[in-house]
């Protein structure tokens, strides 16, 4: 359960801009991930609700957008959907990005 | 009571990145190879880096860690050889992070290869950075020759990938050059060894690989 970690770090900087902000409560938080980071937001939701109860985040939302990686074969360019390493025409194929995970914003009620 | 609207743009992942960083520095400004060894459980990462430690003392001053969830079983064996090693226990994460390894490192700057034994499963230890210079994939032919397949991440990212216990091969039904092909076709630029380490096959290959990446030390 890799997710509890990626979870405490999420809930660490969340509030530490609630504090910033004087924030009351947390309604939505809009993240990015990579398809390609091995994280499941099933499981990622249920750490953060579980690890964020007692504090203002308990009832957020997460919104996850999920980032494509590009897949792009160095010889002919063809661009693929899926990990691969050779092309069909030979090529080795490069992997750029998927891996990321940011939190982009925080929707939060203020007095 | 109203609603606003923060700006965040924050990498979850920057304090793993940052820490991954401080190791890598670490262990470049001594001249140390480091190596995360990753697998699954029983694929054979402990004795690969037990035998590898027999084959290699006179030669190369080695360490080891070893990431486990609660158990000092792979120190001890390890430490038996009489190398400097340390456990390191994860206590409930299936993984090691940049932040653990960062606790021991500053014992290891005297060696010339470290071995960091990862959490033995295919998923969680993938997305981790703990400063390492290589990752080794080992997978056995007794995990099922679709496993490379199944687990395709932890593949693409690997600088060797060893398929072990091959003398089993037909006795559990797995297709070795598959195994092969599929890990070639995933990742075309890692070194690929076929090894069985209690009949000694394919082990010479891998100090092999070794020596060459002690040889380009700081290139």
């Amino acid at each position: 359960m890799h997710e509890l970690s990626y979870a405490q770090a999420l809930l660490d900087e969340v509030l530490r801009l609630a504090e910033e902000n004087d924030a009351k409560r947390i309604v939505k938080i809009h993240l990015q991930i990579g398809e390609l980071l091995l994280i499941n937001p099933e499981q990622l939701k249920f750490c953060f609700s579980a690890i964020s109860k007692g504090t203002i985040a308990e009832d957020a939302e997460l919104v996850i957008e999920f980032i494509k990686p590009k897949i792009v074969c160095t010889e002919c360019g063809r661009e693929f959907d899926e990990v691969i390493g050779i092309c069909d025409c030979g090529g080795i194929v490069s992997i750029e990005g998927g891996k990321d995970f940011l939190l982009k914003k925080i929707e939060m009620e203020v007095e | 009571m109203h609603r606003i609207e923060v700006d965040a743009e924050y990498d979850v992942l920057s304090l793993n990145k940052r820490l991954a960083k401080e190791n890598r520095e670490f262990l470049s400004k001594h001249g140390v190879i480091a190596i995360n060894v990753m697998g699954a459980i029983g694929s054979g990462k402990t004795l690969l880096i037990e035998k590898t430690i027999e084959a290699l003392k006179d030669e190369v001053k080695i360490g080891a860690i070893l990431g486990d969830v609660i158990a000092k079983d792979d120190y001890e064996r390890v430490a038996r050889h009489g190398v400097k090693a340390e456990p390191l226990n994860t206590g409930k994460e299936c993984h090691l992070d940049a932040h653990l390894v960062h606790h021991v490192i500053e014992k290891f700057g005297d060696v010339d290869v470290l071995f960091i034994e990862n959490v033995g499963n295919l998923i969680c230890p993938v997305d981790f950075d703990l400063g390492e210079n290589y990752r080794v994939v080992m997978v056995s032919v007794t995990e099922g020759d679709d496993v490379v397949k199944k687990h395709p991440e932890i593949f693409r990212l690997a600088d060797v990938i060893i398929v072990n216990k091959v003398a089993l091969a037909e006795a559990v039904g797995a297709d070795v050059d598959k195994m092969v092909e599929d890990a070639k076709s995933l990742n075309p630029k890692a070194k690929i060894i076929k090894m069985d380490l209690k009949k000694n096959i394919g082990f010479e290959e891998w100090l092999e690989w070794l020596r060459c990446a002690l040889r380009s030390r700081g290139e």
